[in-house]
């Protein structure tokens, strides 16, 4: 089960991203089809399944680098990439209705729950993820703004400029892996 | 009638605490940030980057050193030693509220010493070393792979003001960092050393 994290400037610009695949569990209320699946047919045929659906989740492509940088193949990175901008209209419309920072969860497609933070510098963090986890994601997400402030700190750090910090990125794999 | 470095310890932490006028740490680092990053694009050249915050810090140091006397009325310094501690105990403490540890060493002098001028037990080739636990000009930095290939001393201003202030007390010392955690190394160290006691001004019957 993997999560999909941006980071886009308020120019919409995309600063970072990162594939992180979880090794927790699935906790899903069933949302995904493969979930109704009896456990022993998991990978070939759930596979299959979700391929069909329009995005599929990261256990097949264990192969290619889960780098921090954007990965060039796997047709399903096209979807995600695409999941992740149809969202943008979702976040700004709600963004003009409420004044909040977490906007939990904004938009859904297939089985890809789209969530979303808004910081107070209009920063958009930004997580495709599959199953429900409000909870550990808006840890993650405090955890992700504060250290984004940090980077953003360091006088070396051009302002709305894409992050390769690899302390930032180790340090954000980190909290993917304890809260994601 | 020598002070004890437990002395040095409670001057420099009441000066700190009574006798300075604070401001906000985050400013101060950011103010220092852009300095460097704007000298970098100012100058392109890494170690004339290095040379520009020195010479800052050297400016820095002839004046700070007045204030600093001022305000400790501490005497003369016994030794190179009692130096090193005066400056890590009570000047550094005094100014950043942080106490680099201190190393003392003593390099063999190549000629042989002049038996005049060395009564103040400071001979040439005296040196200690800074080591800092941490630095608040440095708080949020990260050196970008160019500047770690170039050679930059982030915090080079202070091996300035070293130089500057013990200039204005007759001496004149070389300060350089070893050696840099921004840089990836272990520690933060700079290492001064005494190159010799300057004559003119030392007031006649003054201990």
């Amino acid at each position: 089960m993997s999560h999909h994290i941006f980071i886009l400037s308020p120019t919409d610009t995309p600063l970072y991203s990162l594939t992180h695949y979880s090794s927790k569990p699935a906790q899903s209320a069933g949302s995904a089809l493969s979930s109704n699946l009896p456990s022993w047919s998991t990978s070939a045929f759930a596979g299959t399944l979700t391929a069909l659906s329009g995005a599929s989740s990261a256990t097949q492509h264990h192969t290619s680098a889960g780098g921090g940088v954007r990965m060039g193949g796997g047709q399903d990175r096209h979807v995600i990439q695409m999941i992740a901008n149809a969202s943008l209209d979702a976040i700004e419309e709600v963004m003009r209705r409420e004044n909040v920072m977490y906007l939990k969860s904004v938009d859904k497609f297939n089985e890809w729950i789209v969530s979303a933070f808004v910081t107070a510098g209009n920063m958009k963090f930004i997580i495709l993820h599959e199953t429900k986890n409000d909870d550990g994601i808006k840890v993650f997400f405090n955890d992700l703004w504060e250290l984004y402030v940090k980077t953003a700190m360091n006088p070396f750090h051009t302002a709305h400029t894409p992050i390769r910090s690899t302390v930032f990125d180790s340090r954000v794999r980190a909290s993917a892996k304890k809260n994601l | 009638m020598a002070t004890t470095s437990k002395q040095y310890k409670a001057i420099g932490e009441d000066l700190w605490k009574n006798k300075s006028e604070k401001v906000n740490a985050e400013l101060f680092a950011l103010t220092y940030g852009a300095l460097v990053v704007q000298l970098i694009q100012d100058y392109e050249d890494y170690a004339e980057v290095n040379k520009q915050l020195e010479k800052m810090g050297y400016n820095i140091g002839t004046r700070l050193i007045e204030e600093f006397l001022a305000k400790s009325s501490l005497g003369r310094c016994a030794d190179f030693k009692d130096v090193g501690e005066v400056i890590a105990k009570v000047g550094f403490k005094s100014f950043l509220n942080i106490t680099p540890n201190i190393t003392h060493a003593q390099l063999q002098p190549t000629t042989s010493p002049t038996t005049k001028s060395q009564s103040t037990g400071a001979t040439p080739g005296s040196m200690f070393s800074l080591t800092f636990d941490d630095n608040p000009l440095a708080e949020f930095v990260e050196l970008p792979e160019e500047a770690l290939e170039g050679g930059l001393w982030f915090s080079n201003v202070f091996c300035g003001v070293i130089r500057g202030a013990l200039e204005m007390v007759q001496m004149q010392v070389t300060a350089e960092f070893i050696s840099d955690v921004l840089r990836g190394d272990e520690t933060t160290e700079i290492r001064v050393k005494l190159i010799k006691l300057l004559e003119e001004e030392v007031p006649a019957g003054d201990d």
